[in-house]
């Protein structure tokens, strides 16, 4: 993926969420952000999925000028996955994600029926298909979701802290499932707290906090980070985590 | 689960409190003879209500959404209409609505049908309710799903018809229900109106033969055999889909 942002600003009731952010990427197939809680990093990937609007500055993603009122053209070839899986909760998984295939992308019934029984096939939801999503448990739902993003064939997607809500069980199942979407060669952007698997996938990684990027780099910058910022912040979260994660 | 054994005993108490009142206040035996002489016209009133309830849910429902979509409208002349015929419902007895209606505003309209100045009235008071059983039923969408609708590319009207109206249908039927039981026990008021209705025959029948007790007995019964099965039906309409969102 191509990912150039300018000089970016975004505010909530006069109190800035991004200050004045700069991004320039190229070839960047895994981009993790990361950071403490209210350091920016979901508004900035929902800023990047044209679902907010910015007060200055301006983000280009593959070529495309990217703003609230950013075309359908432009919306799909992105998908995105919410922190509560946000699947429609008066359909059926397979109609969740037939649904999108149907009428926004004007598939024909028949391929994408199958398509769709193959993609719950690989993420283990076939004997859930026809469930709704509050008769799953999170972690089946938020792979689902996963799933979802997968079918309209997008070019990215963009994931939004997708195991904040799940235990570590259900964790491990919705990252090896993300881990999926890097074995299809799909570009992703992912927030995450989950450092080790960040640090394992991402060939890229931004540490943000106060809405401005403090360090960023390969996943070198974990283990030997540059800045106090990002070593106090890591010295937190990797307290109690294990190391193997 | 509760004992049955607590329903008969409330039923029981009920059952003592209602022949304390009539051996304090009935100054004759029973006899219902009366109301058996008139037993098909008493029979056509109830039918009547029936029909006039039905209808005016029907008129009620259509008055409600053009309320709703005033209510949400850019043009404020619209919305303010809207705000002004609710306030006025909601701050009038429907008595002197039923009375206006009929002696002034059906007039003024050319409308003699004394079915229909009532069934119009009706929907124009139950109309109100039923647009804050919309607006509440859209507001509980949660904002999730118009952003997973808007992030896959839905349009507005695809967003309202495959995402918003099938979960606003199906968590306004308990209350919409439960508005047929209001509009049967509203539609009494048009026996001032002097339509002929359950409420009116029966007011006949008590003045040709002054059994009075008798007639409200009847009453209350015609309405409870009306009502009782809405009333057990929302309870079962509730439950069914309530569903964790």
């Amino acid at each position: 993926m191509k990912l150039k942002i300018d000089d970016l600003y975004k505010h909530y009731d006069q109190k800035g969420v991004i200050e004045g952010l700069s991004l320039d990427l190229k070839d960047l197939k895994i981009l993790s952000l990361i950071g403490a809680s209210g350091s920016g990093k979901s508004t900035l990937l929902r800023l990047i999925a044209g679902l907010e609007v910015y007060e200055s500055g301006s983000i280009e993603v593959n070529g495309h000028s990217v703003t609230a009122d950013a075309s359908n053209d432009y919306r799909k070839k992105v998908g995105f996955v919410f922190q509560d899986h946000n699947l429609f909760n008066h359909l059926s998984i397979f109609e969740n994600i037939m649904l999108v295939l149907e009428k926004v992308h004007h598939r024909n019934r028949g391929e994408a029926e199958a398509e769709v029984t193959q993609l719950l096939d690989q993420f283990g939801l076939l004997e859930h298909a026809h469930k709704k999503p509050h008769q799953i448990s999170g972690g089946q739902a938020q792979r689902a979701s996963i799933a979802r993003a997968m079918a309209i064939k997008p070019d990215l997607i963009l994931l939004d802290e997708p195991t904040s809500s799940l235990d570590p069980v259900l964790t491990y199942e919705v990252l090896n499932a993300v881990r999926k979407l890097a074995e299809k060669s799909i570009d992703f952007i992912i927030v995450t707290h989950e450092i080790g698997f960040a640090k394992n996938i991402a060939d890229h990684i931004v540490f943000m906090a106060a809405g401005k990027i403090i360090e960023q780099g390969s996943a070198d910058i974990l283990n030997a980070p540059k800045t106090n910022e990002l070593k106090s912040f890591l010295d937190k979260i990797l307290t109690y985590n294990s190391p193997e994660l | 689960m509760r004992k049955k054994s607590g329903f008969v005993a409330a039923a029981a108490l009920y059952v003592v409190f209602y022949l304390f009142v009539a051996s304090q206040a009935l100054e004759r035996t029973i006899d219902f003879s009366s109301y058996l002489a008139y037993a098909p016209v008493i029979f056509r009133g109830w039918l009547t209500t029936i029909a006039i309830s039905l209808v005016s849910l029907i008129l009620a429902i259509l008055v409600g959404l053009i309320l709703y979509l005033m209510r949400e409208s850019k043009f404020s002349v619209l919305f303010y209409l809207a705000e002004i015929h609710k306030t006025i419902i909601f701050g009038t007895p429907l008595v002197v609505l039923a009375m206006v209606a009929y002696f002034y505003i059906g007039d003024a309209f050319g409308i003699k049908s004394k079915f229909w100045v009532g069934a119009i009235a009706l929907a124009f008071y139950i109309g109100a309710y039923i647009a804050d059983i919309y607006k509440g039923a859209v507001e509980s969408i949660h904002i999730n799903q118009w952003q997973t609708a808007k992030m896959f590319g839905f349009t507005r009207y695809q967003t309202y018809r495959y995402v918003v109206l099938p979960q606003v249908i199906t968590s306004i039927l308990p209350p919409l229900t439960g508005q047929l039981t209001m509009t049967i026990k509203s539609s009494a008021i048009l026996a001032y109106m002097a339509t002929d209705e359950f409420l009116n025959t029966i007011r006949t029948v008590q003045a040709i033969g002054f059994r009075y007790p008798e007639g409200f007995m009847i009453t209350i019964l015609g309405y409870l055999i009306l009502t009782v099965p809405l009333i057990v039906l929302v309870g079962k309409l509730e439950k069914k889909l309530n569903y964790k969102v």
